[in-house]
């Protein structure tokens, strides 16, 4: 083997892969443009979602409460602190007008309440809404707190008016504090997507230089005389491993871009419909080069064995269809862990091919940080690199396989 | 400048190659005849290095062919089958210069190479552009001029002018000519009679993975007694009835 035949062969492949524009359209293209598109059309649909949770919330009296006076009591004062809802009409049944979405809330206040105020007696505020509306479940726990509030500030007054300290309704003063590493504690959205993703995409990105470079070689009859050339097959299949990796790694490369952009025309999407304020993580810098290294020999597994399988195969079309079938297998850890969170890795995890790099991958961005797993995946990884090398080469090597027609 | 000393090739049961001996000098043409399946093609390919003889080896300009065969790959070109399999994506030029670099070939020396070669097939006017769009004839002078770019010493075709047509028939019978004219020894295997009685010097026919015989075609059309060639390659390879 020479390293300076690897190098030929690693650079022509290169260029015979980036004048075809069907791997820039696979490997670059796609990668980059579906994260924004994804970002923007999931982005946009729950940003949506929490602004109409929290801004637009309309409420309506009941009709036996829907008076001059009852109207001007909601107002001006139960929601007098929250110009985020809304009084509005409504006419007829006001079941009927929930189920309709005309209004969310439906307020149906003691006739007697004023009575009951001044005698200082309870009474009552009934909220009529839809439980099974997603929106409406939100959205009741800011109309509950404003009631809340209107009952806290006449609690307050009446104290006030009897000389008594505000202090002694509050024994107890709670103090939030966060234990999440301070550095930040990981994004939910980046921690559930980044690794499917990358996981997919690592298998999908060397398929076109695989099929083509072994499985397209045989068939265009290009594969006999450079065999035949003084470069020794090693060197050949070196080269080839090495330009299947690096288009799986650019896929990638280009998915995280992709991110990027995507965060950029649509960060809510991100921050779960938040300001952007909490998009800033940390990622150590050790974690992040194990994590870069681990996905590396990902890349370069899925190579070998594409490159196995490409050699294996009679014509293109067969190595289509057993990459295909390699995807697949690729795509079912990566779609059953969307949902793991970081501190459900296991430890059976770092031994299992593609699973250690997902399971890397949601720990580094969920900032739950076990060097020693880590250790295990990238040793791991290292091992099925290879494994799947000597796949290849074994298959490179077998003439029964390379010259069947 | 080849000898192949019982070259035996196995695919398990099969034998595709069975202690095939033979000779040819420095710039003969070699005929290898022989029905569908006789072993032409295992032949071409143990003699290129791409298969591992089983048993047996074979004198490839003084290289041994089981010890040395990164000299062997020196030494020899090929143009296997009618298909002129090119990366559709590279120029010509690029084509070309991609078996040249793997051969080993001096960058300044192989761009004059090329640019000899461009001249010699007539490429002047496509040698930079992308062959995927050339011509059959096109195509096949890339091919040529790519098998040929370190300049071997000895050429191994296999069925070289299969599904051609009469024109790309006769321009392949011109290469192998001119080769022979440079003083190359070549190896090729035919079904066409006609083809091996215009070109060969010598004719090897093979039955079941056996060299039934070989010589100048006169040799064996006197050694058998028959009047064609063909008439002989019937006798020692055609089924008994
Ligand atoms: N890679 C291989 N694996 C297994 N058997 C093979 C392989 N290549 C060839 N054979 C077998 O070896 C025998 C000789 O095949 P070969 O291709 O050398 O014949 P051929 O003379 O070139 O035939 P044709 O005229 O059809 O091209 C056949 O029986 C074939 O099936
Ligand atoms: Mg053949």
């Amino acid at each position: 083997m020479s390293w300076k035949h690897v190098w030929i062969v690693f650079k022509k492949e290169v260029k015979d892969m980036i004048r075809d524009k069907r791997t820039l359209i696979s490997n670059i293209l796609i990668p980059i443009i579906l994260m924004p598109l994804l970002f923007t059309l999931m982005g946009g649909g729950i940003e949506k979602m929490e602004k109409d949770i929290t801004e637009n919330i309309t409420v309506a009296l009941a009709p036996s409460s829907n008076t001059e006076e009852m109207r001007n009591f909601a107002v001006n004062e139960l929601f007098v602190d929250n110009p985020n809802i809304k009084l509005i009409e409504i006419e007829g049944d006001p079941v009927e007008a929930i189920r309709n979405d005309d209004v969310r809330f439906v307020l149906d206040i003691d006739e007697n309440y004023i009575e009951k105020l001044e005698n200082c007696q309870p009474y009552s505020v009934t909220v009529l809404y839809d439980q099974s509306d997603t929106k409406s479940g939100g959205s009741f726990g800011i109309v509950a707190s404003a009631i809340e509030q209107y009952s806290q500030k006449v609690v307050a007054q009446r104290l006030v008016d009897m000389n008594i300290d505000l202090n002694i309704l509050q024994p107890v003063q709670i103090q939030q504090s966060n234990a999440a590493d301070e550095k930040g504690s990981g994004n939910m959205m980046l921690m559930m997507i980044l690794p499917m993703l990358a996981a997919i995409l690592i298998a999908v990105g060397g398929i076109p230089a695989a099929t083509d470079l072994v499985a397209g070689e045989k068939e265009r009859g290009t594969f006999e005389p450079l065999l035949t050339t003084q470069s020794g097959r090693m060197s050949i299949l070196l080269g080839k491993y090495m330009t299947v990796t690096l288009f799986s790694i650019i896929c990638v490369m280009a998915q995280l871009i992709g991110v990027f952009i995507g965060s950029i025309v649509s960060p809510g999407f991100l921050t779960m419909g938040g300001t952007g304020a909490d998009l800033s993580f940390y990622i150590p810098p050790v974690a992040l080069l194990l994590t870069v290294l681990i996905t590396i020999s990902l890349g370069m597994v899925f190579a070998g064995v594409q490159l196995a399988v490409s050699t294996y195969s009679r014509s293109f079309k067969e190595a289509q269809t057993y990459m295909s079938f390699l995807m697949i297998i690729s795509m079912i850890p990566a779609y059953a862990t969307m949902m793991m969170q970081p501190d459900d890795v296991q430890l059976y995890m770092f031994f299992v091919p593609l699973l250690n790099a997902i399971a890397s991958l949601k720990m580094v961005l969920g900032n739950v940080i076990n060097y020693t797993y880590l250790g295990i995946a990238l040793a791991t990884s290292v091992a099925y690199v290879f494994i799947s090398l000597v796949l290849a080469a074994s298959m490179f090597n077998k003439e029964k396989v390379l010259f069947r027609s | 400048m080849l000898e192949l000393k019982e070259l035996t090739k196995h695919f398990g049961e099969v034998k595709a190659a069975d202690h095939i001996s033979f000779q040819v000098g420095k710039g003969e043409i070699f005929g290898l005849l022989g029905e569908n399946g006789a072993g032409k093609t295992t032949t071409l390919r143990l003699l290129a290095t791409m298969l591992k003889p089983t048993f047996g080896t074979a004198a490839i300009a003084g290289y041994d062919l089981v010890k040395e065969p990164e000299k062997v790959r020196s030494s020899i070109g090929i143009l296997f089958g009618g298909e002129t399999g090119l990366y559709d994506r590279l120029t010509a030029a690029e084509n070309i210069e991609y078996f040249g670099e793997l051969n080993n070939m001096e960058k300044t020396k192989l761009k004059e190479r090329v640019k000899e070669l461009s001249e010699i097939f007539g490429m002047q006017e496509f040698i930079n552009r992308r062959t995927g769009k050339f011509s059959r004839g096109m195509k096949q002078k890339v091919a040529f001029a790519r098998s040929i770019v370190h300049n071997p010493d000895i050429m191994l075709f296999d069925e070289p002018t299969a599904g051609l047509d009469v024109s790309a028939i006769r321009d392949i019978h011109e290469f192998i000519l001119d080769c022979k004219k440079d003083g190359k020894t070549i190896i090729f295997s035919s079904h066409t009679m006609s083809e091996v009685e215009k070109l060969c010097d010598k004719v090897g026919i093979i039955h079941k993975g056996k060299l039934a015989d070989y010589g100048t075609i006169p040799e064996l059309m006197a050694k058998y007694n028959e009047k064609s060639l063909e008439e002989v390659f019937i006798r020692l390879a055609g089924e008994k009835i």
